[in-house]
């Protein structure tokens, strides 16, 4: 007999979920098939001793009110004012640009975004000046206008030159703030893995002691 | 007048964030009872729990409301449980510890030893040990049928699998259960006496 093909109505019906066809179909092969008969007993009875799982009342205490939203937002305030002060004896600086918390610890650096933004208006600037100095000069310069020439490209090299220094100051500030805020995270999960394995090696110890205490109990038969 | 789940989404929806104070209300004692049950610690339940309620607060705004709330919510308890699982694999634990603190005692195929059984003092730890032992995914359908109660289709919903899975994954874990449980000598033949805690 087929048993595997009644395995989904063996559990509606187990569950009482089968509706009126499927619980008479699995009946009908029911009364015909002993192993059926006791396949449902059997999980019947295991479903029995799934009910002796009890949750102590410690576990299902209720999830701390501070998730609430009306405590999000003071526990945040809190939490910002707190940090802010933090900062400011850190000489560290905290912003809230397009509603993320940023923070740099250490002497403030312009944002790289907001940098790279004025480098290019910069750069277009640049682009626009040598423009007009290209259409205004005539094919032949005197030799006055060329040393004017010389010295408004020299003066665009050196500002050439000093954009990409900023940009790559900027890009070394970004990347010692990566580094300052990953050495910070590594440090606080090492201090609680510490913490957590001082706890338990504190547990396993009274507990050591709880167990042999139990054994010389049971030991003197009482 | 109680106001359903849905009724509740939208409203939070249009801005009422109390709404959200209850749905918290509502669900957080199942939603945190369903992690225990899976990832086996009570500290980790709580930590996971506020979790799942800080992704559906942040989530909730954008929730389509093609499946149920509760689903839903589930759902993303249940992926919670998955990545702190995932994440502890592989990592050295102290589990008999780790059972300790919510006064359980960690399953062994091999059986229990003296001290043991000694120790676990009630069936209702067995059959917590038994129930952590399986598969997770079929861990996960048995916790969420036997002790939360969810019809199939709540669970294909929050698993976000077809409904014949869900049965498959339930029949092969109630299986395994009844073999682990008879080797640990709980009698299924009799009603479990009353947990002692």
């Amino acid at each position: 007999m087929d048993c595997d093909a009644y395995r989904d109505d063996l559990m509606d019906v187990l569950y009482g979920e089968a509706d009126p066809a499927t619980a008479r179909r699995f009946q009908e092969h029911q009364a015909r098939c002993a192993a059926c008969r006791e396949e449902v007993a059997s999980l019947r009875r295991v479903r029995r001793d799934l009910d002796g799982w009890v949750l102590a009342p410690r576990v299902a205490s209720r999830v701390k009110p501070l998730l609430r939203p009306r405590y999000l937002a003071a526990a945040a305030a809190v939490l910002l004012s707190v940090t802010s002060g933090a900062l400011v004896l850190a000489k560290g600086e905290l912003r809230y640009p397009n509603g993320q918390v940023a923070f740099r610890v250490a002497a403030p650096a312009p944002e790289v975004a907001e940098l790279r933004q004025l480098l290019r208006e910069q750069e277009e600037r640049h682009q626009q000046a040598l423009l007009e100095l290209r259409t205004a000069q005539p094919a032949a310069t005197a030799p006055g206008d060329r040393d004017a020439l010389l010295r408004e490209v020299a003066r665009l090299v050196h500002e050439s030159e000093t954009r990409q220094s900023a940009a790559f100051a900027a890009g070394l500030n970004e990347l010692a703030d990566r580094t300052e805020s990953q050495r910070r995270v590594d440090f606080a999960q090492m201090s609680a893995g510490l913490s957590l394995l001082e706890s338990r090696t504190g547990l396993q110890a009274a507990r050591t002691t709880e167990l042999m205490g139990k054994v010389v109990l049971a030991s003197q038969g009482k | 007048m109680r106001l359903s789940d849905e009724e509740l989404v939208e409203a939070f929806q249009n801005g009422d964030s109390s709404a959200f104070d209850q749905l918290v209300s509502r669900w957080e004692r199942k939603i945190q009872g369903a992690i225990y049950r899976i990832v086996g610690s009570g500290e980790d339940a709580r930590d996971l729990c506020q979790e799942a309620f800080l992704k559906a607060y942040r989530g909730l705004g954008s929730f389509k409301r093609e499946a149920r709330f509760s689903s839903w919510l589930y759902q993303i308890a249940v992926n919670s449980c998955r990545d702190r699982m995932r994440r502890q694999r592989g990592k050295t634990t102290v589990s008999l510890d780790e059972m300790s603190e919510t006064g359980e005692l960690p399953f062994r195929g091999d059986g229990p030893s003296a001290l043991e059984l000694m120790e676990a003092g009630d069936l209702s730890r067995t059959v917590a040990a038994a129930v952590r032992s399986l598969p997770e995914e079929q861990r996960e359908v048995i916790v969420l049928k036997e002790y939360q109660d969810l019809t199939f289709l709540e669970i294909a919903e929050a698993l976000d699998v077809p409904v014949s899975t869900v049965k498959t994954r339930l029949y092969r874990g109630l299986t395994q259960l009844k073999q682990r449980l008879v080797r640990q000598g709980i009698r299924s033949a009799t009603p479990i006496p009353a947990p002692t805690h």
